[in-house]
C-alpha cells in the first residue's frame, strides 16, 4: 500500500469512487480510496437502485438531472465496457392525500422549470402505465419517463475501473481507525495496514461518516438509520417504472434481471444492520395491496443498510471550517446512489477550488446560515 | 477442461470461466463475486456455488478458504410467497 | 416442557428414511438396525409424546434478532418465540465442477437415494458414481439392489473414502472403484450419455457410457440459520467446512442456541443421534435446572464412538474440544484401501482353522461396530472395545450363521469344508429357490462356477442367508451369488 497520497477518500461506495474518478480525470495524481470491506459493501450495495429526477428541491433536481445525463452516457464518460443495467422506464409517484397531490403540483412545476419534463397523471393514466396498479383512493400520479434504476454494484465497479485506469489506487479491506490532525490541518490517516500521509481527506463513509467526523473532532449533523429492503425471484418483465408512494410509504421496482426489489421507510430507527420479520410482514401487506399480482412472487432475500440522514434530506458535499483539508460527501438520506455522478464533479470542484459546475448549495454552512429547504419527497 | 462449459452457479448460470475472469480482475472474495456476477443470488442462495468459488479463489490467490469466504445467509430461507406472508392462500 | 419440531418435508426422519442399510456402532445405538427402522422407532416415540408439537411441511424462514423464528405453517408465515432453539438441519451436498455439469442426468447422491428409496423411482439404468465415501459406496450398493447397473465408482484420492466393508460389498457385485481418478466431462447433447474420467497421475482418460452421473463428493453443514444469526463459525475441513463454535454441550456462541448432528460437523448418523439426545437433555436442564445424569453417559458414549475417527476428533480439537483425547493411529491395511479386497495373506490366516465348519470374519478395519459379539450363541466372538477388530474363537464357533445375518458390513461368511458349502449374506431379489443353480462370484464379482443352492434362510431383517454348494478350491473365494433365470 502507498504511504503518501494527495487525497485519501474514505469509503468505497459509489460516491467514493465517483469522487476519485473525477479528481483523477481533472489531473489530480496520487488519489487513494480506502474501503474497509469491499466496493459497495455499505449503502450503495444495499440500496433500492432508483434513479429519479422528480424531486422537491432545486439542489436535488439539478444533481439528479445532471447525474442522469452521465448515467445515460456512462460508457462514453468512463470509457470502460461495463453495462450498468440502466433501465429508463420512469418513476411513477403516487399521490393518495390532498397534501401530497398539492406537493406534486409544486414539484412538477419546479422540475419543469429545471428542464425535467415530468407530468401529472390521472389515476386512469397511471393505470395505463402499470395496468395492475390498485388505484383505490389514488388522487393522481407524477411521472417522468427518463427516471429509472441501475445496478449499483456494476455502476460502482465501472467508476472504480475508470478511476484505476487514471491512476487511482483503491485498497479494499483497509479500515481507517484514526485521522492525524495537527494545528487544525489534516496530516494523515492511520489504518490497519499502516499510516498514510496526506493533506486532504474526503469522508465518503456513508453510514459510518459520523465516526470519521469524530476522528477529526467534528460532530457532523448526520445520523444513520436502518432501512430494509427485499428481493424476489426473477420473473418476466411486468413492471416498467419504479412505483413509489410517500404517504403509503413504499418503493418497488423490477430489475432488468427480473427480480423485484422493494422497501419502505421505517417508523423506528435502529443501528442494527440485521433485517426484521416486521419488515417482511409490512412490506408484503403493502406491496400486495398496491400491486396485487406480486402476491405470487417469492421473496428470496431480505437485508438492511444505512441511510445517512442530513437535517434537510439533501447531501452535504463540503469542505470543513474547523479542519483544513477535511472534506465530506455525506448525508445522502437514501439517495446517494443516484446523485453520485454529479456529486463526484462537485466534490472535485470544491477540492480544486473551482467554481461549482452547477448552481447548487450543498455546503455544511447552510445549516448555520439557516438556508434550509427540506426535501419533501423522500421514502 | 473447457471452463466455459462448466456451470458453477446453477441458479444464475454462471460459468467457471466467468468466475476465473473475475478473480483475475481482483474480486477475491465470494461476497464480491456474488455482487458483480449474481452467482449465489438465486433460489439456493449460494449453497452450491459458494464453496466451489471459494476453492477457486483460494487455488488462484493462495489465500486460505476462511479468508475469502464467510457464508452469510439472509432470510427468508428457501423463498416464501408474499401471499404466504400475508396469509392469503386462495387464488381469487 | 413443550417442544415444537419444524420440518420442511411432509414427513419426519431426515436422511434416515432413505437409509436401507444396517447401521454400525454399538448395540446401544441401534447398530445392526436399518436406518429406515431406526427412523420408524424414533417417529413412533415422537408421535406417542403428547407435549411435542409437530409442524410438518413447515420450513423455518428466518430467525431474527428479537428471538422470533418465522416458519411456514399451512402455507402461512407464523411466528414463534422459543426459550431454547436446537438447530439440527443436517448437511448439504457438495458439488464439483466439470464440463457439462448442468446436463440432465447429473444428480446428487441424496437425490438419487430419495428418488429410489422414498419414491421408488430409479433415476436411470447405467450409473457412474463419483466419490467413494460411505455415501458413494452405500448408494452404489442400493442402486445395484434396485437393479441399476453401476458402471464404476470414481475416487480422486488414492484410497477408498468409506468403510472398507462397504467397499467390499460393492466390489463383489463386480463394480470397479477407480482410485486417483476424477470426472472431467459429462457427454451427451440433451442428457447424460456418458462421462470421461481421468487418471490424475497419468492423465489417461477413459470414457464410460452411462445415463446417470451421481455425485457423492461430500457433505457440508447446512448452516444457513446459524449464519443468519451471526453465530461464530470456524472453517474446519475435517468437519466438512464451516461449523459453529460450541462447547461440549453443543451450545453455540449465540445465547440459547444449540446444534446437533451434521450441522455441527459431518459425522456418522450414530453420532448425530447421540448429539441430539445430549442437546435435548442439556437444553431441558437449562430450563428446569434439573441435571439429568444421562448427559454425562452420552458424552462418554460419543467419545467411545469417536475413538477411531481421527478426522472428526482432529476437527473437534480445533474447536478446543476433545483436547486430551488420543485417537488411535490408523493401521495401514495395504491394498485393501485401494481395492476394497482383502489381501490373500489375511484371508489365509482366517482359514487356517482345522475345524470343518466355522465363520470367516472379513473385518479388518477398526470401526465402531459390535453386533456380531452379542449375536453369537456360544460367545465365540470377542472384542476388546467397540472399535476393535472382532476375534473368533474357532474352538467355540459352531458355524451357525447368526453373525452372518447381523453383520452390518456383510463381512462374515460361514464355510463348511466337509459339506463344501458357503453361507453368504444376500440382500437381493429375486431369492433363489432351493436346489436352483446360481452363479458363484468371487470378491471382484468374477464368475467362479455355477452351483446349487442348498438352503435359504429368510431373515426378519431381510439379510437373508443363502447356503450354496461350492467346489473345494473355491470355498475361500466365493462371496456372492447371482440368480440367473
Amino acid at each position: 500500500m502507498k504511504n503518501r497520497a494527495a487525497v485519501v477518500i474514505i469509503g468505497g461506495g459509489i460516491n467514493g469512487v465517483s469522487i476519485a474518478y473525477n479528481l483523477a480525470k481533472a489531473g489530480v495524481k496520487d488519489v487513494i480510496v480506502l474501503e474497509k470491506k469491499f466496493l459497495a459493501y455499505g449503502a450503495t450495495g444495499r440500496c433500492g437502485a432508483g434513479v429519479r429526477q422528480q424531486w422537491g428541491t432545486k439542489q436535488n433536481c439539478i444533481l439528479s438531472r445532471e447525474s442522469v445525463k452521465i448515467f445515460e452516457n456512462i460508457k462514453d464518460e468512463l470509457k470502460v465496457d461495463i453495462d450498468i443495467e440502466f433501465k429508463q422506464k420512469g418513476y411513477l409517484l403516487l399521490a393518495f392525500t390532498e397534501k401530497e397531490w398539492n406537493q406534486f403540483h409544486k414539484n412538477v412545476q419546479l422540475q419543469n422549470s429545471l428542464g425535467i419534463n415530468s407530468k401529472l397523471l390521472s389515476p386512469q393514466e397511471a393505470k395505463e402505465i402499470v395496468p395492475f396498479l390498485n388505484t383505490e383512493k389514488l388522487l393522481g400520479a407524477a411521472y417522468y419517463e427518463k427516471d429509472g434504476h441501475a445496478n449499483p454494484f456494476l455502476t460502482t465497479l465501472a467508476y472504480a475501473k475508470a478511476a484505476e485506469k487514471l491512476g487511482v489506487k483503491i485498497y479494499k479491506g483497509v479500515e481507517v481507525f484514526d485521522i492525524h490532525v495537527k494545528e487544525g490541518k489534516i496530516k494523515g490517516v492511520y489504518t490497519n495496514h499502516g499510516y498514510i500521509a496526506t493533506e486532504k481527506i474526503v469522508n465518503a463513509a456513508g453510514g459510518w461518516s459520523q465516526e470519521i467526523g469524530k476522528m477529526v473532532g467534528v460532530d457532523l449533523p448526520v445520523y444513520s438509520e436502518r432501512h430494509e429492503i427485499l428481493a424476489t425471484e426473477p420473473v418476466n418483465e411486468i413492471l416498467g417504472p419504479m412505483v413509489m408512494s410517500f404517504s403509503y410509504n413504499i418503493y418497488c421496482q423490477q430489475t432488468p434481471h427480473g427480480s423485484f426489489v422493494m422497501g419502505y421507510g421505517p417508523k423506528e430507527t435502529s443501528k442494527s444492520m440485521r433485517s426484521t420479520w416486521q419488515f417482511l410482514e409490512t412490506m408484503a401487506k403493502k406491496v400486495t395491496y398496491l400491486l396485487p399480482p406480486t402476491k405470487n412472487l417469492r421473496v428470496v432475500r431480505q437485508w438492511a443498510g444505512y441511510y445517512n440522514i442530513s437535517p434537510d434530506r439533501q447531501p452535504i458535499v463540503s469542505s470543513c471550517n474547523e479542519v483544513e483539508g477535511f472534506y465530506m460527501a455525506i448525508g445522502f438520506s437514501g439517495h446517494g446512489f443516484m446523485l453520485a455522478p454529479a456529486v463526484g464533479v462537485i466534490m472535485k470542484d470544491i477540492i480544486l477550488g473551482n467554481k461549482l459546475t452547477w448552481d447548487v448549495v450543498l455546503d455544511i454552512g447552510r445549516f448555520e446560515r439557516n438556508e434550509i429547504i427540506k426535501e419533501p419527497s423522500v421514502v | 477442461m473447457d471452463d466455459e462449459k462448466i456451470i458453477v452457479c446453477r441458479c444464475e448460470d454462471i460459468t467457471l470461466k466467468e468466475i476465473r475472469d473475475l478473480i483475475k480482475e481482483g474480486f477475491t472474495t465470494v461476497e464480491e463475486i456474488k455482487r458483480v456476477s449474481r452467482a449465489g443470488m438465486g433460489p439456493c442462495q449460494g449453497k452450491t456455488c459458494g464453496p466451489i468459488i471459494a476453492r477457486e479463489i483460494s487455488r488462484i490467490t493462495g489465500k486460505p478458504i476462511e479468508e475469502v469466504y464467510k457464508p452469510h445467509n439472509r432470510p427468508p430461507f428457501g423463498g416464501i410467497f408474499f401471499k404466504e406472508i400475508v396469509g392469503e392462500t386462495d387464488e381469487k | 416442557m413443550n417442544v415444537a419440531i419444524f420440518e420442511e418435508k411432509e414427513f419426519l426422519g431426515g436422511q434416515l428414511i432413505k437409509q436401507t442399510h444396517k447401521f454400525f456402532g454399538s448395540k446401544d445405538e441401534s447398530a445392526g438396525i436399518r436406518g429406515i427402522y431406526i427412523a420408524k422407532n424414533l417417529i413412533n416415540e415422537i408421535e406417542k409424546t403428547e407435549n411435542i408439537d409437530l409442524y410438518l411441511n413447515s420450513m423455518v424462514m428466518g430467525y431474527y434478532e428479537d428471538g422470533v423464528i418465522t416458519a411456514l405453517v399451512n402455507n402461512k408465515m407464523e411466528k414463534f418465540i422459543p426459550k431454547k432453539v436446537i438447530i439440527a438441519t443436517g448437511a448439504f451436498e457438495k458439488s464439483i465442477p466439470f464440463e457439462n455439469d448442468d446436463l440432465p442426468g447429473v444428480f446428487g447422491a441424496g437425490a438419487v437415494q430419495t428418488l429410489m428409496n422414498v419414491y421408488g423411482i430409479l433415476p436411470g439404468k447405467d450409473v457412474l458414481m463419483i466419490g467413494s465415501g460411505n455415501i458413494g459406496l452405500i448408494v452404489s450398493y442400493q442402486l445395484a439392489q434396485a437393479r441399476a447397473n453401476v458402471k464404476g465408482i470414481v475416487e480422486i484420492s488414492d484410497h477408498i473414502g468409506g468403510y472398507l466393508v462397504h467397499a467390499s460389498k460393492v466390489r463383489r457385485l463386480g463394480i470397479p472403484i477407480y482410485t486417483q481418478h476424477t470426472i472431467v466431462k459429462a457427454l451427451g447433447k440433451n442428457k447424460v450419455e456418458g462421462a470421461i474420467i481421468e487418471n490424475i497421475q497419468t492423465h489417461e482418460k477413459k470414457e464410460i457410457s452411462c445415463d446417470v452421473i451421481c455425485l457423492a463428493t461430500g457433505l457440508m453443514p447446512l448452516s444457513d440459520i446459524l449464519n443468519q444469526i451471526n453465530c461464530e463459525m470456524k472453517y474446519i475441513p475435517e468437519l466438512g467446512g464451516f461449523v459453529p463454535i460450541r462447547d461440549e454441550n453443543l451450545k453455540t456462541t449465540v445465547e440459547n442456541v444449540f446444534v446437533a448432528g451434521d450441522v455441527a460437523g459431518i459425522e456418522e448418523a450414530t453420532a448425530a443421534m447421540l448429539e441430539g439426545e445430549l442437546t435435548g437433555l442439556y437444553a431441558a436442564y437449562e430450563i428446569t435446572g434439573k441435571f439429568d445424569k444421562r448427559i454425562n453417559t452420552i458424552k462418554e458414549r460419543l467419545k467411545d464412538l469417536r475413538k477411531t475417527s481421527s478426522k472428526v476428533v482432529n476437527g473437534l480439537k480445533k474447536l478446543n474440544l476433545y483436547e486430551d483425547f488420543i485417537v488411535e493411529p490408523h493401521e495401514s491395511l495395504g491394498d485393501l484401501h485401494k481395492t476394497g479386497i482383502p489381501e490373500e495373506e489375511k484371508i489365509e490366516n482366517l482359514l487356517s482353522s482345522k475345524k470343518e465348519r466355522f465363520a470367516i470374519l472379513e473385518c479388518f478395519q477398526k470401526i465402531p461396530c459390535n453386533p456380531c459379539v452379542s449375536s453369537c450363541p456360544t460367545n465365540a466372538i470377542k472384542m476388546d472395545g467397540l472399535n476393535e477388530i472382532p476375534k473368533l474363537d474357532y474352538d467355540k464357533c459352531i458355524g451357525c450363521g447368526n453373525c452372518v445375518a447381523v453383520c452390518p458390513g456383510l463381512a462374515i461368511f460361514v464355510i463348511d469344508k466337509k459339506k463344501e458349502s458357503v453361507i453368504l449374506p444376500y440382500e437381493f431379489y429375486p431369492l433363489p429357490e432351493k436346489g436352483e443353480f446360481v452363479e458363484i462370484l468371487d470378491r471382484e464379482g468374477n464368475l467362479l462356477e455355477r452351483n446349487q443352492v442348498l438352503s435359504i434362510r429368510k431373515m426378519k431383517d431381510k439379510t437373508n442367508l443363502i447356503e450354496v454348494k461350492v467346489s473345494k478350491e473355491n470355498l475361500k473365494h466365493s462371496r456372492h451369488i447371482r440368480v440367473v433365470r
